[in-house]
């Protein structure tokens, strides 16, 4: 049962003190009545003892600064069995249990079994900590444990912004350097699990090509900027590259395939991830059916994904089932760059900046808005002219995007 | 049933909010021949605050009513006219005296609808000055309205401004139930733009009369007047506050609330009436109760009215109602130190 240190009111005009010197380390065994540390108020320096025994842990560092009275300074997991081993109070309670009931007026019993029972329902960690239900939220999602948080609020009351802090914040190091060491957020995880995955095993090949872009932007830029009605989104350039590789996805399965054991799975439903950054997350929100919707029904579904990504209330579905995945750093000035596949799609498409660029045609050399297009396969699935032809037809589109509704 | 509810953009003719309240009856006694106004020295005398003003000069004795000094025999004859199909507005002088009236207002006029199986309809609208600030002592200065926000069957709303007050008492008569006009007796003489034709302000719907990000402040009546104010100085101190008024208190509008502190996390309700068993535990609650719980960041805090019967000494009588500086005080703290 986790139990809070805190700065102690040693004056009675004390708003708060600086903690001088821990004389425990975290992880030592103390016992109550132990001096645990010195504060320096602005009258004289104190000890304070602790408050009970037990595994003292979470030591708030020595900064010299002032801390406010009743901030939480460390934790102490009181009685070391019970906060070893949650199973242990588990089943002292379960073992007691039955014998009390049996023994009816056995009061000894009984009365252990209620401090087991006490024990056990007050290990889980965020019972005994003050935090606001924001606070709560936001360590929900970002995968804080609220133990770990140093509270700021009143009583050393864990508010957001401590939370958001603690998610950016390097832990204790012992040693002194300007380094931060920033735990992966779930996101982050994910991404590098499967992307290591996905280098690792799938073997990957490139192919680049340059495509003219001039008729698909007068086509996005036209009056009506290709959508319904006023009131609905304009198709960016994304949603209208994904729109025509999922016309031309549908031309060519292999790229809309995934690795399944020995067997290569040809997915009958088209559905393309957009690889989108939010604050340097990556999320990779999935277009559904993309080859049988209208462009506008795209561009108002990456509307709605892309603001639930901002407000970070994306759920896994909207994420799942991709089969093809485009990548666009077009906006940022990369003029070209290879991509890692996403697993266990066979294939991703990254997308350049469009630029003026020399081209010969006609037998003159002219200007024409130019974009780099790789192509990432993996070879377990696509061959070269596969990807070839993929790539003959996705040009073929772009520069002739007549059909676009 | 009120018929659409339309709100005219404010123009710039301004009036007083009894001079506003005055137009709308006489605008509702024009249109409608069943509506009368009757209550003590309402007629010959232009009432108390002076809101009826020359109505009975205009209106004639039949229609604006010198009634005896009997709360009890007022809320009686007016829920009787109600029923028999008259559509009365009576005056209470000090909001106090409805005490006086409460076995008409609270077992009568809430219930009868519901009684007679919905064969009765109870159209009547009761107008009762209230609030401190007046020196007008423990009996002439309560603000009332928590109780009969605790009665279903009764509508009460609080306006904190001429416009409010001219359309919330347009929309209360049009309404078929009974409705309570809580009007502050310090707002009278205030002044603000006034569309000069009949418009209705939607009872129930809260207006959101500054937008903030840090904390959501709510309040009717006079103290959603003292927290835009109070907003102003708070914004000085980059503190950037909403402010909530609710304009009715039953129906409440719970989901203006809600939104205001899912996108605030931080929430002040400022109330007149007494702070415990009040207002303010009622919206705590629901927003506790509520979605908006989860982006709370700091404990809900109420100001509200000491739990005293409010002084006569005018120094005393200042400290137990919220007052501006309190509001600025008590949204620093909670933004500033997380509690209020």
């Amino acid at each position: 049962m986790p139990i809070e240190v805190i700065l102690p009111k040693v004056d009675m005009d004390m708003d708060d003190g600086i903690i001088t010197e821990w004389k425990v380390a975290s992880g030592d065994r103390v016992r109550q009545g132990q001096i645990l540390f010195d504060i320096e108020t602005n009258k004289s320096v104190m000890e304070v003892e602790s408050p009970a025994s037990g595994v003292i842990r979470d030591l708030a560092p020595i900064t010299g600064e002032p801390v406010a009275v009743g901030t939480v300074v460390g934790w102490i997991d009181a009685d070391a069995e019970a906060g070893a081993s949650l199973a242990a109070a588990a089943e002292r309670t379960r073992t007691t249990s039955p014998s009390a009931a049996t023994a009816g007026i056995d009061h000894a019993t009984s009365s252990e079994k209620r401090a087991a029972s006490v024990e056990g329902a007050s290990v889980a960690p965020s019972d005994s900590i003050r935090a606001t239900p924001l606070a709560r939220r936001a360590a929900r999602m970002l995968d804080v444990n609220l133990a770990d948080v140093a509270g700021s609020g009143p009583a050393g009351r864990i508010v957001e912004k401590d939370v958001a802090a603690h998610a950016g914040r390097a832990p204790e190091s012992p040693v002194a350097s300007d380094d931060r060491l920033v735990p992966f957020n779930p996101v982050r995880r994910i991404v590098a699990q499967r992307l290591t995955e996905s280098a690792q095993r799938a073997p990957h090949f490139f192919l680049t090509a340059q495509i003219e872009m001039s008729a698909l932007q007068a086509a996005l830029r036209g009056p009506q900027g290709l959508r319904a009605a006023p009131d609905r989104p304009r198709a960016s350039m994304t949603v209208a590259l994904a729109y025509l590789a999922g016309r031309v996805l549908a031309l060519h399965p292999l790229l809309n395939a995934s690795i399944e054991g020995d067997a290569v799975r040809l997915h009958a439903r088209i559905n393309i991830g957009i690889a989108i950054d939010d604050q340097g997350d990556l999320f990779v929100p999935v277009l559904r059916d993309a080859s049988t919707h209208t462009l506008d029904d795209l561009a108002h579904e990456f509307e709605r994904l892309r603001a639930a990504v901002r407000a970070r209330q994306i759920v896994p579905d909207d994420m799942r089932g991709g089969t093809f995945t485009i990548s666009n750093l077009g906006m940022y000035g990369v003029d070209a760059f290879t991509a890692i596949i996403n697993p266990p799609e066979s294939a991703i498409l990254a997308i350049g900046r469009t630029t003026d660029t020399p081209v010969g045609r006609d037998g003159q050399v002219v200007l024409r808005p130019m974009a780099t297009f790789t192509l990432s396969s993996d070879h377990r699935i696509v061959d070269g002219v596969t990807a070839a032809r993929f790539i003959a037809d996705l040009r073929e589109a772009i520069e002739h995007p007549e059909g676009l509704s | 049933m009120p018929t659409e509810l339309v709100v005219p953009e404010a123009g710039t003719r301004e009036l007083s909010y009894a001079e506003a309240i005055r137009e709308g009856l006489a605008q509702a006694m024009q249109a409608d021949e069943r509506v009368f106004l009757f209550g003590e020295d309402v007629g010959v005398y232009g009432g108390a605050f002076g809101v009826s003003g020359d109505l009975f000069h205009k209106f004639g004795p039949e229609r604006v009513i010198d009634t005896p000094i009997s709360e009890l025999g007022i809320a009686g004859a007016a829920v009787g006219a109600a029923i028999t199909g008259m559509k009365p507005v009576l005056e209470l002088q000090f909001s106090d005296f409805v005490t006086l009236a409460m076995e008409q207002i609270v077992n009568q006029a809430a219930k009868i609808h519901f009684m007679f199986g919905g064969k009765a309809t109870v159209p009547m609208v009761v107008r009762l000055p209230g609030g401190s600030g007046t020196g007008a002592a423990a009996q002439h200065s309560q603000s009332l309205e928590a109780w009969f926000a605790h009665v279903p069957g009764l509508k009460v709303v609080q306006p904190s401004t001429p416009h409010d007050a001219k359309g919330l008492l347009l929309a209360a008569i049009d309404d078929p139930n009974p409705v309570l006009i809580f009007e502050h007796k310090l707002l009278y003489k205030t002044k603000g733009p006034v569309p000069e034709e009949p418009y209705r302000v939607p009872i129930g719907k809260a207006a959101v009369r500054r937008a903030g990000r840090d904390l959501t402040i709510v309040g009717s009546s006079i103290m959603a007047i003292r927290a835009v104010a109070a907003a102003a100085r708070l914004a000085g101190e980059n503190i950037d506050a909403e402010v909530i008024d609710l304009r009715s208190l039953r129906p409440i509008d719970l989901t203006t609330i809600a939104a205001s502190v899912r996108k605030t996390h931080r929430l002040l309700i400022v109330y007149e009436g007494v702070k415990i068993m009040g207002i303010g535990a009622e919206i705590s609650a629901m927003i506790a109760e509520s979605d908006a719980f989860d982006f709370l960041d700091a404990p809900i805090a109420r100001l509200g009215g000491a739990d005293v019967p409010l002084p006569y000494n005018p120094v005393l009588e200042k400290a137990a109602v919220p007052q501006e500086d309190d509001i600025v005080a008590a949204a620093r703290r909670l933004v500033r130190e997380g509690r209020a």
